[in-house]
């Protein structure tokens, strides 16, 4: 709102909330003519080259891995200025028998921005495990991004070699953990500038018990489906301490135990209280979520029930997947976003400061146009450069089953949503212009992973989404748009996205806040340049840099619509 | 397990063909009384650890209050000292302890619970599905879980600049709830 929204009324006009005027009125055509929907978004994927398919288990879902899908991650692995993207994968099991171990794959972006898959000769198709999530840090601070594959099996850390090749050096450092990894958050715990690792744990079940898994549980009466998670055991989460580049497993030491054993699945990290430190936010499915609170002294406190953040706003825990952090109500706090299993709102939980949150999810509208749908990777993302942060939300259901029942609420893929953010003026805050959002967010696909990027450079931000079964989307956003200004942190040696740096950029008397995360999503790692919708602006007043050990690099009366380098200790 | 069935069978067996009457054909079937008095005798365990369970469950509660009157105190008196980080902490500490209330106990309970759950034990199967009691809880309905709720966000957003009435006040929220709850027969 800050910045004028001049197309607001029109718009309206596109998404369907004014017909009825227009028939008191007598002539649609006369009164008001319909303005092009502002949103556009078509998929490039296969086009640009984006086409390996994602394998996901059985046809049946038999159990809950043939469903829980996979992640993605934008990183520059080649340091040549281009975007390049990283998708995780998984196998094809028929009855008890594995029949296809799936490849990750590597895609590297030409000059023409269409995309080769250099898998092979980067030596990062995942080891033969069963992919979730990927997430991109510089772990050993030498200039180039590595991959940390979280698996089913044992994770896999991709050490960027420099040389366009990796090498996995995951047992080395201490990061196999064995176990059904899902999430998590490259962040430095200590700010003692080597990056830690939090890793989420879903359903502690071994390969035998998984093949051998049929559905058998009863669903509303009506179908057999996939057992869980309720029936199975939790898995733990893990807390990785980088001591001088070997992982020590610090969960216990550090205060974050998994005493409740949640089903953890997505994990972000963040300053949620704005105490200069980073604190973890863990979505667990059917579970309480957790937040963990930094102490400062390389302990954490779990508070997530009094904070606010742990349950909805009945007091019930919800079956969460993914996660986005962002000042989606642009009250200058962070709030938290965090999708839901079908029949239950996606919630937003607003701050409050000092690390205090609400849920208005009912009273900011993401919570009806989310409850039919089942919902996983998600951002808090400014799609159409107007000054405010959007909720593109991945769909689909866990069981195939659903669709021989039509008499049940919802079917086995699903379109995905796009929530429009009206500014905190308007009633509802937030409003479902999925369809007027283009052909991309027509596709009815069971939908999972979601990882944000200008991979085009032209400005705006692009959607690249896994699904299940089926090769990923790349949605190119051809909407109209606002001014914008993306934002390259470069370290002293010259690597980017040092993780945990914030950027505020200040135009039009609006101060916009952005980080650098590894893990955010569903399992997935965003592009690690700061992208700013500026609305109007196209001069930026101060461009405010914090890193990590909180030097800043400050630039005023930066021209808009630019990619700008800024190198720390500038 | 599957021994342990076999071996009940065996069992059950084995006990069935020793107390059959020579004259069985002449007298009515029916279950031995042996059976059924061992059954009863089983019937009052199952039935004495529910109520054990749910006394375990009044005394976390009731551990957990008394550690927020702790707080609460700590609170007003780090407060009216102007010892503002330990005050801070202590309404923190308090207003976690409210949660644990609306919680039945921290996340460790959670997990012993989801165990329960996971096994088939339902406390409040009946409340549960009139929406009165979430899945498993024991004494702590919906409504006061949204009133403890409710008061711990409120605890926690003065730990900034507590001030001594409105804690006050707030406690004595939780405490009329907590009672309300701990109520015999509840």
């Amino acid at each position: 709102m800050a910045f004028g929204r001049p197309g607001r009324a029109a718009l309206a006009v596109a998404w369907g909330a004014a017909p009825a005027l227009f028939v008191l009125a007598g002539n649609v055509e006369a009164v008001a003519p319909a303005a092009p929907p502002r949103y556009r978004f078509v998929d490039m994927a296969p086009e640009l080259g984006l086409t390996r398919v994602v394998l996901a288990g059985r046809p049946g879902k038999d159990h809950l891995l043939d469903s829980a899908g996979t992640g993605a991650a934008w990183l520059d692995y080649d340091r040549d200025g281009r975007l390049d993207c990283y998708i995780v994968n998984d196998w094809l099991i028929e009855g008890d028998r594995i029949t296809e171990k799936g490849k990750n794959a590597l895609y590297r972006q030409r000059a023409d921005g269409t995309f080769e898959d250099v898998t092979d000769d980067a030596g990062v198709g995942g080891e033969g495990e069963w992919g979730a999530g990927a997430f991109v840090a510089d772990y050993d601070a030498d200039g180039w991004p590595d991959i940390l594959v979280t698996n089913f099996g044992r994770n896999v850390l991709y050490r960027n070699l420099g040389d366009g090749r990796f090498e996995n050096v995951a047992r080395e450092v201490g990061l196999e953990s064995p176990g059904w990894n899902t999430g998590a958050a490259w962040f430095d715990a200590e700010g003692d500038g080597d990056l830690d690792v939090y890793i989420a744990g879903y359903i502690d079940n071994s390969l035998e018990q998984i093949l051998a898994a049929r559905p058998t549980l009863p669903w509303r009466g009506m179908a057999k489906v996939a057992t869980g998670p309720f029936g199975l055991d939790g898995g733990a989460d893990h807390y990785f301490r980088n001591d001088g580049g070997h992982f020590v497993d610090a969960t216990v030491e550090a205060g974050m135990e998994d005493k409740g054993l949640g089903f953890g699945f997505s994990v972000r990290a963040a300053d949620f209280d704005r105490d200069g430190d980073p604190d973890v936010y863990v979505a667990n499915d059917s579970d309480p979520n957790y937040l963990y609170r930094n102490e400062g002294d390389g302990t954490f406190q779990e508070v997530a029930t009094w904070t606010g953040c742990a349950l909805d706003e009945n007091g019930a825990a919800q079956a969460s997947m993914g996660v986005a952090v962002g000042d989606a109500t642009g009250d200058g706090e962070l709030d938290i976003f965090v999708n839901h299993f079908s029949e239950d709102f996606s919630t937003l939980w607003q701050g409050l400061g000092g690390g205090l949150f609400e849920d208005v999810s009912r009273r900011t509208g993401v919570g009806p146009p989310t409850y039919t749908t089942l919902a996983w990777g998600t951002a808090l993302a400014d799609l159409d450069n107007d000054g405010d942060l959007d909720i593109p939300i991945m769909n689909g259901h866990i069981y195939p089953q659903i669709n021989d029942h039509p008499e049940l609420i919802g079917t086995y893929e699903q379109r995905n949503i796009l929530l429009d953010n009206r500014g905190p003026e308007a009633s509802p805050m937030f409003v479902d212009v999925t369809d007027a959002a283009g052909p991309g967010f027509q596709q009815v696909r069971a939908s999972r992973g979601l990882a944000l990027a200008d991979y085009d450079d032209d400005g705006d931000l692009d959607l690249l989404i896994t699904h299940l079964d089926a090769p990923p989307s790349l949605l190119r956003n051809d909407s109209e748009v606002g001014s914008w200004l993306v934002v390259v942190c470069e370290d002293e040696r010259g690597g980017i996205a040092p993780i945990g740096t914030e950027v505020r950029v200040t135009a039009g008397g609006v101060t916009r806040w952005r980080d650098i995360a590894s893990g955010d999503s569903y399992m997935s790692t965003h592009d690690p340049r700061p992208h700013f919708g500026l609305g109007s602006a196209e001069t930026v007043d101060e461009i405010d840099v914090t890193w990590p050990d909180k030097t800043r690099s400050v630039r005023t009366n930066v021209p808009a619509r630019q990619i700008l380098r800024i190198k720390k200790g500038t | 397990m599957r021994f342990g069935v076999q071996a009940t069978l065996a069992a059950a067996v084995a006990l069935t063909i020793a107390l059959a009457p020579a004259s069985a054909a002449a007298q009515a079937s029916g279950t031995p009384e042996e059976m059924v008095a061992t059954y009863s005798s089983l019937a009052d365990g199952v039935l004495a650890l529910e109520r054990s369970e749910a006394n375990l469950v009044r005394s976390i509660v009731a551990v957990t209050l008394a550690h927020g009157q702790l707080n609460l105190e700590r609170a007003l008196s780090a407060a009216e000292k102007g010892e503002t980080r330990t005050a801070k902490a202590a309404v923190e500490a308090l207003a976690s302890d409210v949660g644990q209330l609306a919680t039945e106990g921290d996340n460790a309970v959670g997990a012993v619970r989801k165990r329960l759950l996971e096994g088939g034990h339902h406390h409040n199967a009946a409340g549960e599905s009139q929406g009165l009691y979430d899945e498993g809880y024991v004494i702590v309905t919906r409504a006061a879980k949204a009133k403890l709720l409710a008061s711990s966000r409120a605890i926690a957003a003065m730990a900034a600049a507590p001030k001594a009435d409105a804690l006050k006040a707030e406690w004595k929220t939780v405490e009329e709830t907590v009672a309300e709850l701990m109520k015999p027969g509840n």
